[in-house]
């Protein structure tokens, strides 16, 4: 039963991470390869919240968003007016620094040492959330927190102007509205989101390291993301629990552990050649990448 | 300013690079200046065609006016109520916004959004395009929304009559329009925002002489809507002479003849240049 | 001391420049963001393993089949993946992302079979030769000539052959080329074939030295498209300036900080570049619009 509880709680979490990224990805065409080091910024900053500054929950929470979205403004601000193949040539090298940073700055981090014993999340300063029920119940309301916000986000006039940078963007200044501007809005508050969900790993799993952010860890939430479709709410979360539940699957066929993890990319980077090339909206979304 | 000027160009320059292959055969690169020292005034209030041969840089004046492409020298002034406001080194999206409209040679809408999607977007009234105020004021918003739909409906109707195709299809994509009916929703998007001047680019190209009549009328409606100066690029002469008071003819980078449409179309160097007759 | 360093820099850019120059030699041309190039240059090395260490072929016999093989993976990234999609005219974004798929998975499929560790392809400590205060290691000396050799000839090439008023051509007009008569298709697996062979040897040379593991490719890519933006974008001769700038820079960068910084100084200069000056050092200014 657990086990089950615990693929949802993983679920919910990667629902965070696609549903943010669909913002950046899918609704304005900005291809980025750094959502991992977001990810490890925002699981980072929940261990100094958590265990140095003994912040309760929602402080926490809080805390995370604006640090996270406060460094995706540091790379968003340069490399926002670059054209598409320089943009993501920064977030590669974003992605590369942060992680290089994680790893060998190691009186902050710990390095590849990693962090243990990260404390349980106080609701309210005294409600411990600690365990799989609780985290299933944390992990599902910011899921569907992270849902809501981002369909009444697509649904809007918001919306409709991201709609129109990512299919034309000399046609969005021609009716006045600041295509840069936007691009950095939805960096900012996609970046902050996928913080969120670096809260729930750290304090869910109590142990980070700086090898669950990498480049390799980017690339597998762009597949969750492409694989489930782009443009809409229900593709991030189609694509969430495929790559989630199919190495399980995986796992009862009686495929060894050693190499499921690289028999999963496989897998994946497979899936995503067919879809580029025979069904761009992937499963279930609703924008062809263009 | 009081003569009724509202953009006035001064001394414009603008030169490009390109490859050419030379006598000996080799490739080399050539610079030329598609806008030479170029000297324009556009009077408020009127219909001014601009003509030229292909390549003598008409669109390159437009994409300079609306500062998608940066100057080499000289300077543009824009007359707009009681400011005065130099265009160069402007980002373009603040040009718009300044009240300078402009429909484009490849039409430039967004095809695979809805007719109502492609027209609501580029509503002058901007709320709801922050991200959270559509969150927080639900009910505003769509109160907003409709007044836009609203505002559309009005804008087909008077363009296009009572039932128009437009509003029929309002939900259909605009890539399931014939090219003459995107042309028109490319111009009626123009009525969503409140302008002081548009800059059209060949708002007849392509199209079959039917839509041409309905652009013409739409046209020369414009000026009537709160004094709408509009400036633009035409290949048909027809289309000049029916909507167009003034016309200016362009060639070699300058503006090398100027008047009215029938002057200009009947000066006999406009007629040996550009018209080869 | 610092001369020591400026030599190593030297030393380490001119490998630099050969890679970047096979990355340009795809991208210049053919304007894909060929990032499964990362994978290139892990996959010659790993090749030689096989061979070398562990099928005990000789070594020069091992090199060249290591060498084939990248070139015969370069064209088959090239036919299989990129040729179909150019046909039904795809975006560079569709592209992109089939490039990292295909990144994804050569990189899981080497690190199946050979595992994360690092590998030494060399156990054998280099002897040197030593010119006053400077030492340079003989692996050190043959990354440089090797390098310096290739990156020589090719700009020759460029000069003296047809092959750069294609590759200009090809940049500028893929139908233009059509209609003189030149065959892309044929061009551009000439392109890619070269691509491979750069970067097979550019990959080896520094594997050789330090070795490798699965992951290697990608900051390396790293190295190679920025050094092509230091230089010039569109310019091969941008390429060589600019992989010598980052090998320099990065050997200053590793005695003041510490070897795994590597990232950060070239990610500090891409940034500086393209705010500063995105047209690189010998590139002319593009229109926007």
């Amino acid at each position: 039963m657990n086990y089950f509880l615990h693929i949802i709680i993983m679920i919910n979490i990667y629902v965070i991470l696609t549903v943010s990224s669909n913002l950046l990805i899918g609704m304005t065409n900005l291809l980025s390869l750094g959502q991992a080091a977001f990810y490890g910024i925002g699981a980072y900053i929940a261990v100094l919240c958590l265990m140095i500054l003994h912040l309760p929950l929602i402080p926490t929470i809080l805390l995370v968003m604006i640090v996270t979205a406060l460094f995706s403004l540091l790379l968003a601000l340069p490399s926002l007016r670059l054209k598409g193949d320089y943009f993501v040539l920064a977030t590669l090298g974003f992605q590369l620094i942060v992680f290089t940073v994680l790893y060998n700055w190691v009186s902050l981090t710990r390095g590849p040492y990693g962090v243990s014993g990260i404390p349980a999340p106080k609701l309210f300063g005294f409600i411990e959330i600690s365990g799989v029920l609780p985290f299933l119940i944390l992990s599902s309301i910011l899921a569907l927190f992270t849902i809501w916000i981002f369909y009444k986000l697509i649904n809007s006039p918001f919306g409709r102007v991201l709609k129109g940078v990512r299919e034309d963007e000399i046609s969005v200044l021609s009716i006045g509205r600041s295509v840069t501007n936007y691009k950095i809005m939805v960096f900012v508050i996609s970046s902050a989101f996928i913080g969120i969900a670096g809260f729930l790993y750290a304090s869910y799993v109590t142990y980070i390291d700086p090898t669950s952010f990498t480049l390799d860890e980017s690339i597998f939430i762009l597949s969750a993301l492409l694989i489930g479709g782009l443009g809409n709410i229900k593709g991030p979360v189609v694509g969430s629990i495929f790559v989630i539940v199919l190495p399980e699957l995986l796992r009862f066929v009686g495929m060894p552990n050693s190499i499921a993890a690289n028999m999963r990319q496989i897998i994946y980077g497979l899936a995503l050649l067919l879809l580029m090339r025979y069904r761009p909206q992937g499963i279930a979304g609703v924008y062809k990448v263009k | 300013m009081d003569n009724g000027v509202i953009l006035k160009i001064d001394d414009l320059t603008k030169s490009f690079t390109r490859n050419i292959v030379n006598v000996r055969g080799e490739a080399e690169n050539e610079r030329f200046n598609i806008i030479d020292k170029l000297d324009l005034e556009i009077v408020k209030g009127k219909i001014t065609a601009l003509i030229g041969g292909n390549g003598a840089g008409k669109t390159t004046l437009f994409n300079i006016i609306s500062q998608f492409v940066n100057a080499d020298s000289g300077n543009i002034e824009y007359y707009h109520g009681d400011e005065t406001t130099s265009l160069l080194k402007l980002q373009p999206d603040k040009i718009y916004r300044k009240g300078i409209g402009r429909l484009f040679q490849d039409n430039h809408i967004f095809l695979d959004m809805t007719v109502t999607e492609n027209m609501l977007i580029a509503d002058d009234n901007r709320f709801g395009e922050k991200p959270f105020l559509s969150l927080f004021k639900s009910k505003k918003n769509n109160e907003i929304e409709k007044n836009r739909i609203e505002k559309m409906e009005g804008i087909f109707i008077k363009l296009f009559g009572e039932n128009n195709e437009f509003w029929e299809k309002r939900n259909d994509l605009a890539r399931s329009l014939s090219y003459g009916q995107q042309r028109l929703l490319g111009l009626a998007r123009i009525f969503m925002s409140k302008y002081k001047i548009v800059l059209l680019d060949e708002p007849t190209a392509g199209v079959n002489p039917k839509i041409i009549n309905k652009i013409c009328a739409i046209i020369r409606k414009m000026p009537q809507k709160d004094g709408l100066t509009v400036l633009l690029i035409e290949h048909n002469m027809k289309v000049v002479e029916n909507v167009a008071d003034w016309c200016c003819f362009m060639s070699d980078g300058k503006i090398t003849a100027v008047g009215s449409s029938k002057d200009v179309i009947g000066n006999p160097d406009v007629r040996k240049t550009y018209l080869g007759i | 001391m610092f001369l020591q360093l400026l030599i190593n820099g030297i030393i380490m850019g001119s490998v630099y420049s050969l890679v970047s120059l096979g990355f340009a030699l795809v991208y210049n041309t053919t304007r894909t963001f060929h990032i499964a190039y990362a994978v290139l240059y892990m996959f010659s090395p790993y090749m030689f393993l096989t061979f070398y260490n562990n099928l005990n072929i000789g070594l020069f016999p091992a090199l060249l089949i290591s060498i084939l093989l990248t070139m015969i993976l370069s064209l088959i990234i090239e036919l299989f993946v990129y040729k179909p999609l150019e046909k039904k005219n795809s975006s560079s974004t569709v592209i992109m992302i089939s490039s990292i798929a295909v990144t994804t998975i050569v990189i899981n499929v080497i690190a199946l079979f050979y595992g994360n560790e690092t590998k030494i392809l060399n156990p054998n400590i280099s002897g040197s030769l030593s010119l006053g205060n400077i030492i340079i290691t003989y692996t050190q000396l043959t990354q440089f000539v090797v390098s310096v050799f290739l990156i020589v000839l090719f700009l020759l090439l460029l000069k003296f052959s047809s092959l750069g008023l294609k590759a200009r051509a090809m940049r500028d007009s893929n139908l233009l080329c059509n209609i003189f008569g030149m065959n892309i298709e044929i061009f551009r697996i000439v392109l890619f074939a070269l691509s491979g062979f750069f970067v097979a040897i550019g990959g080896f040379l520094i594997a050789y030295d330090v070795g490798m593991d699965p992951y290697v490719g990608m900051p390396m890519l790293l190295n190679a498209v920025v050094a092509l933006i230091i230089g010039g974008v569109g310019k091969f001769e941008g390429a060589v300036i600019g992989g010598f700038i980052i090998g320099i820079l990065q050997s200053l960068a590793v005695w003041m900080f510490s070897s795994s910084w590597e990232s950060a100084v070239t990610f500090v200069l891409l940034i500086i570049f393209l705010i500063f000056r995105p047209q690189g050092i010998l590139g002319e200014k593009q229109r926007k619009v």
